[in-house]
């Protein structure tokens, strides 16, 4: 009985819940004087390490904290970040980053060994960064991550206090590109040395960025204050930062909307229409350097078969999904690198793309008869999607392959797993997502590369294309580069080997009174460069906006 | 008090030599407490139809539960011929509340059984024989009771594959605990009861005893929980396909149509409205039903 009560309390709370009126704005209370952002972060914050972390959100966090030796600008460009120049020699092996005079948090110097140390730090393998692969273009940084060389022997070292030199496998033009990624932030030798693990303590927590760490509580925020030791403080225009793990994105709409907050991100896609009319002004949404897209397991017969793999492609209606289901202008995706990758040309997409869909799938199904499934003989496999799906958009693509005949089954798995699975090649057809470390063509490609291994979840393996990228990383110039770059895309398109599905765009509610928070390919937002219309100042003692 | 009112089989032919003055067993006049039940009486009326609905319905729609039309995103009721409307990707909802309801009724029904036939014998065979298999065949109920049921289902997942046989099969496999201790205690009221001390005496075997004595007479309260049973696994099954472990995309259960309606309800409210509204209806009648039957077998209430 109480179980019944429960459900139909249960309905009821729902269906009140969907006429709920206006909220009102619940705001964390703001020192006097001064000007407070409300961040929600849109997931859990599991580590503030920079040599640790893994998601976008925990970078918006530490990012704000913690600047490398080149910086993002507020459109997500390179800029001198704790570096002023840097040199590259003429092998385009050796580049010389020369620091600015700056302090930590606690007022000791910043210098190269900070540098030293953490590129040190996070290859090690017991630091077990899931992102060390990222840095393996450093002399012998794959061997350090893989224990087979000591720390000591990665390409960088202090020159003086103030020069650090690092020292390259290949040439990367890149490089610049990579040093904004979370991985080269430094970390406090003074302070990790000392104190290990328990430096994230707040207390303990020491940055050279525009902010330094007040306060984490797990589930509820984290509290970031102003570093007055930042070389451009006066020009930061945030005293406080709040950040909010808000898990449930509809809730953390609710909270824009309301006040409470000042921008969440990201939204549910399907959504994106109606808050575009219920909350004008506040729905922000530019492209970004992602990829969702389909693996196969290709140690089973079935997806052996290129024409298969072809049909299946060939019949998923991209542009119902993006424009009808999702909704929330991403591009339909034909090419694996994501338009509005720096320094590269992407190939022309198949050609089946611009016919119409009446004629691909009278294709597909043709594709699919010379393999040898038709009626009598049905395709079926399981399709493992990540999480849980309110926009239908899977039951959207299973359903054209079932007007052809082909039977997938779909399974729901919980994101972690799904990827966890798919690493294993626990899985028949899988749905991947691969969002840009760094703004190169080469972070994508390198996905497919046979030695990548599990990640590269179909198991692509070309020695044309291993080459093609091999060259690529010892081509200085950026044209040709990109030309070779373009011809393995190709080839690998060629080959069907991945099904791509949609390019990502960044979605966040964000109030029209914050300035500062342009979008960016990169979908970096960094609070220094954020302000409100309406306020002061705050080296001006006026009122801080309401809160 | 029921121990006093024995529903025996037996007792029937007692009542026979009665025939001319009274004719009337205790079953039928449970009946016709039962009908006298307004309430209950439209429960189980309406709960014919949406059986017959669940049944049938499917066959007589224009459309297809699984049918996407891409041009029908997201249609208002009645509009493009879509009774209810149509949902996300352009699925006629009329036929997937109906599906829905066909698959919330039919994992309901059979895992009820499940739970019934398990829980009735394991209880009354407990709760008979007593003393020390009784005490161990209640700590195997204690135990499963303490298994974590979502790590149950994710091993029976893993050993025997996704099916949406094994959800039925889960949920009343978990469902029985409940009615195995409700049986038990009532059996061992029972067994202190004159006609099955005479029973005894007269040698009945011991499963004679159990079944033919003792399960008969716990049938008011089993019928009462389990028409309250049904609504439980109907919400369990809902929680399952929320967590990607019970139905699967494209077919659908009421708890699925339900969360995916709850999603999308600021875009379209009637995609929450009429699965919600079908939910309501049918667990209402359940329990109308439930009601009706504990008042009408309850020997006190005359």
């Amino acid at each position: 009985m109480r179980r019944w009560l429960a459900l139909g309390g249960a309905v009821f709370v729902a269906l009140a819940l969907s006429g709920c009126g206006p909220q009102k704005a619940v705001r964390a209370p703001c020192p006097s004087g001064k000007v407070c952002l409300e961040m929600g972060l849109g997931a859990e914050v599991n580590s503030i390490d920079p040599n640790k972390i893994t998601g976008a959100w925990e970078d918006q966090v530490v990012g704000d904290l913690m600047i490398g030796l080149v910086q993002s600008d507020m459109n997500g460009k390179p800029i001198p970040g704790m570096a002023t120049r840097w040199d590259v020699s003429a092998d385009g092996l050796k580049w010389t980053f020369h620091l600015r005079d700056a302090q930590w948090s606690d007022g000791a110097p910043v210098t190269a060994d900070d540098f030293v140390y953490s590129l040190q730090r996070i290859l090690k393998p017991e630091t077990a960064s899931e992102f060390a692969a990222l840095l393996y273009v450093f002399k012998n940084a794959e061997a350090v991550n893989q224990g087979k060389a000591p720390p000591s022997a990665v390409g960088v070292r202090a020159i003086n206090a103030r020069t650090v030199e690092y020292t390259l496998e290949h040439p990367a033009p890149y490089l610049l590109e990579l040093a904004k990624h979370q991985t080269m932030y430094p970390v406090p030798k003074h302070v990790v040395e000392k104190l290990g693990d328990q430096w994230l303590r707040p207390g303990n927590y020491v940055s050279n960025g525009p902010y330094k760490l007040v306060s984490w509580k797990l589930g509820d925020r984290i509290v970031s204050d102003k570093n007055p030791l930042f070389w451009e403080a006066d020009q930061v225009c945030i005293d406080r930062v709040n950040y909010y793990p808000t898990e449930d994105r509809i809730s953390g709409e609710r909270q824009v909307k309301s006040g409470s907050l000042d921008t969440n991100t990201p939204l549910n896609p399907n959504r994106v229409a109606f808050l575009k009319t219920d909350m004008p002004g506040y729905v922000r949404t530019a492209p970004m350097l992602g990829t969702t897209y389909f693996a196969f397991n290709t140690s089973l017969p079935k997806f052996q078969d290129k024409r298969v793999r072809q049909a299946l492609s060939m019949s998923i209606d991209r542009e119902f999904i993006t424009a009808k289901v999702r909704n929330n202008g991403e591009p339909p995706a034909y090419n694996f690198v994501p338009p509005g990758i720096a320094n590269y040309v992407p190939p022309p997409p198949p050609a089946w793309a611009a016919w119409p869909y009446e004629k691909r799938v009278a294709e597909a199904k043709r594709l699919l008869a010379a393999a040898g499934y038709g009626p009598k003989n049905p395709l079926k496999f399981e399709f493992t999607f990540r999480g849980y799906d309110p926009t239908g958009m899977y039951a959207a693509v299973q359903a054209d392959w079932r007007k052809m005949g082909v039977e997938a089954t779909l399974i729901a798995t919980e994101t972690q797993i799904a990827y966890q699975q798919m690493r294993i090649r626990d899985f028949e057809f899988g749905d991947v997502a691969w969002v840009a470390d760094y703004n190169d063509a080469m972070n994508f490609l390198y996905l497919l590369q046979s030695k990548t291994g599990g990640m590269n979840y179909s198991d692509y393996n070309n020695p044309t294309y291993d080459a093609l990228l091999a060259q690529a990383d010892n081509e200085r110039n950026l044209v040709k580069r990109a030309a070779i770059l373009q011809r393995a895309e190709k080839l690998m398109l060629d080959d069907v080997v991945v099904v791509p599905f949609y390019s990502y765009v960044s979605t966040s509610v964000t109030n029209p009174r914050v300035t500062g928070f342009a979008s960016n390919v990169d979908d970096k937002h960094r609070v220094r460069y954020m302000c409100f219309k309406d306020a002061k100042p705050s080296r001006a003692a006026g009122p801080a906006p309401k809160g | 008090m029921s121990a006093a009112s024995p529903l025996v089989p037996g007792s029937r032919s007692g009542a026979k030599t009665m025939e001319a003055v009274a004719g009337r067993s205790l079953w039928e006049d449970a009946l016709r407490r039962l009908l006298r039940n307004q309430a209950a009486v439209a429960g189980m009326v309406v709960l014919g139809l949406l059986i017959l609905a669940a049944v049938f319905g499917p066959a007589l729609l224009p459309f297809d539960y699984d049918d996407v039309i891409k041009t029908d995103v997201y249609a208002r009721p009645l509009q493009a011929g879509h009774l209810l409307g149509a949902d996300y990707i352009g699925r006629d909802l009329l036929a997937r509340t109906i599906v829905g309801l066909r698959v919330s009724l039919g994992i309901g029904i059979v895992a009820t059984l499940v739970s019934l036939i398990i829980g009735v014998a394991w209880g009354a065979t407990a709760g008979f024989i007593g003393g020390r298999v009784d005490e161990v065949m209640m700590r195997i109920v204690d135990i499963l009771f303490a298994l974590p049921f979502v790590f149950f289902v994710i091993l029976l997942m893993v050993t025997f594959g996704r099916n949406i046989f094994l959800i039925f099969l889960a949920i009343g496999a978990v469902e029985w605990l409940t009615m195995a201790r409700i049986v038990r205690g009532q059996t061992m009221s029972l067994k202190q009861a004159e006609f099955v001390e005479a029973a005894r005496a007269a040698g009945v075997p011991r499963s004679g005893i159990i079944f033919r004595h003792i399960v008969p007479n716990l049938l008011g309260p089993v019928a009462v929980y389990v028409t309250l049973t049904i609504p439980g696994v109907i919400l369990t099954e809902s929680f399952l396909s929320f967590i990607g472990m019970g139905v699967q995309e494209p077919l659908t259960s009421l708890g699925t149509l339900i969360s995916n309606g709850a999603a999308n309800m600021e875009l379209a409210t009637w995609l929450i409205i009429f699965p919600s509204l079908a939910m309501v209806i049918m667990l209402m009648c359940f329990n109308f039903i439930g009601d009706g039957l504990r008042d009408a077998i309850d020997p006190k209430d005359r």
